[in-house]
């Protein structure tokens, strides 16, 4: 089942084309995994899912990107009339570098979300916490310090708060762009078999460098180079044996 | 680091085909001594078995290495995994090689009866499995085995009918049951050298396309 519908979609900084023509479609409870040289525009596409450009003021988009037949950016490209805050909601997202709220308690960063919506029922705010924390597995580690800044966590423990933020609004989408980069190998790996429990209740979406993670973690991958979209597949078929003579090149080193 | 990875693989390469080579020498010989019955050239062959073991565990040894290291993709991992099986199967063929040359040594007092020229005409179509399917390796090609499954068919056929030529001498004169026995069960280790072939070419066909196929 298709969640995501991405149709001729390009994007343009200033004169740049970063993205070129791209369609693809992402399913529902699956994590797809986008790999590809540095600056091909793995990160354009998954922010332009959530609307990320809508603040740049150079950011031009065109085509169409829908998930589940609601349109992204509205109708006839008038995409600044859909509010992003609503697509966030509902597509959430994590970033290479942790970035809990530094100034607010780890508590408060769990909750971040649902407070912006409004929640202010403090039994209901403690049992999300709770229900949160103990998803990304991270009750254990913390549920005595819920009063210490999100910050004074180790850099894994961290990503796993920004984790917990991003589901805690009980989003459908997860976006995770690179988001074991900055963790040591231990860390990384609570991350990933994170990332495969997400995906019986979301549909998640995740730009990496490492080849082997992509093969490890997801179901579907993309392989992009030079804003175009190359090769997408079954993740084994991609890793065992691309179509693409490019996306061979690539995945075995043989680039350049 | 990916240029490491492409030479060790090549030099890999280069270790399964000198191994294929062994076990083609090993078939080749045995083969030829039972012809000439050249014990000497028998016992030649039997010693070869410990270089075949040495070649299986040191080519397994390092793809396991290089898996471990690099963690290959798409062309590099299927060249391994091919690899890998290739080692078993070519150990195989030179046991068969061994096994053949004991036989030798164990005719070496009894007179042999007819069907050489069948076993002889056998031996060439396994050969040329065997040298098709490591040609295929080496060059990364499949031409080289689109014909296989067809002689593999027609050694399966000349297999039957030693067996049967053989049945017949030993009814005749039952002297003949000895050497009449080995020669059926040698008709039997070319047939298994054949089907080896054909799994190697199998896996070679999967290491160029992607695809497993199976020869029957």
């Amino acid at each position: 089942m298709i969640k995501i519908k991405i149709e001729n979609l390009n994007v343009w900084f200033g004169e740049k084309h970063v993205l070129k023509d791209i369609n693809l479609e992402i399913l529902k409870y699956k994590v797809t995994a986008i790999i590809g040289p540095s600056g091909c525009g793995k990160t354009t596409l998954i922010r332009s899912m959530n609307k990320m450009h809508a603040l740049i003021p150079n950011a031009r988009v065109a085509g169409n990107i829908s998930m589940d037949n609601f349109n992204i950016y509205g109708n006839n490209n008038k995409y600044k009339s859909v509010d992003p805050v609503l697509i966030r909601r509902k597509i959430g997202m994590v970033f290479q570098k942790p970035n809990p709220f530094p100034t607010m308690s780890v508590f408060d960063n769990v909750i971040a979300g649902l407070r912006l919506r409004g929640v202010r029922n403090r039994k209901k705010l403690e049992e999300s916490v709770e229900n949160y924390l103990k998803l990304t597995h991270l009750w254990d580690e913390v549920k005595d310090d819920l009063d210490k800044s999100g910050a004074s966590l180790s850099g894994g423990q961290q990503q796993r708060l920004c984790i917990a933020r991003a589901i805690a609004v009980e989003p459908e989408v997860i976006l995770m762009d690179e988001p074991c980069s900055a963790l040591d190998p231990i860390a990384t790996g609570k991350i990933e078999e994170l990332i495969y429990e997400l995906k019986k209740d979301y549909t998640v979406v995740i730009v990496t460098h490492n080849m082997q993670q992509a093969a490890r973690i997801s179901d579907y991958a993309c392989f992009m180079y030079l804003g175009e979209l190359i090769e997408y597949g079954e993740t084994t078929q991609i890793f065992e044996n691309p179509r693409q003579e490019l996306t061979e090149k690539y995945i075995t080193g043989r680039f350049g | 680091m990916a240029k490491e990875l492409h030479k060790e693989i090549y030099d890999l390469k280069g270790r399964v085909i000198s191994m294929g080579q062994l076990s083609l020498e090993m078939l080749d010989k045995a083969m030829l001594a039972l012809i000439k019955k050249d014990v000497k050239l028998a016992s030649e062959v039997i010693e070869k078995k410990e270089l075949i073991r040495e070649y299986d565990s040191e080519i397994e040894a390092k793809a396991m290495r290089l898996i471990a290291l690099y963690q290959p993709m798409a062309i590099d991992l299927r060249r391994l995994a091919t690899i890998l099986k290739l080692i078993t199967y070519l150990a195989r063929i030179g046991r068969y090689g061994k096994d053949i040359a004991s036989v030798v040594e164990e005719l070496s007092d009894n007179p042999y009866p007819a069907p050489f020229i069948n076993l002889e005409h056998m031996w060439e179509h396994v050969k040329t499995m065997i040298t098709n399917s490591l040609k295929s390796f080496e060059e990364a090609n499949i031409k080289y085995i689109e014909d296989i499954g067809n002689i593999d068919d027609e050694i399966d056929e000349m297999r039957w009918s030693i067996f049967r030529e053989c049945i017949t001498h030993m009814m005749e004169n039952p002297k003949n049951i000895t050497s009449c026995a080995f020669l059926a069960m040698i008709a039997r280790y070319l047939e298994r050298c054949g089907d080896n072939a054909c799994k190697i070419a199998e896996k070679v066909h999967y290491m160029v396309t992607g695809e497993h196929i199976e020869i029957t």
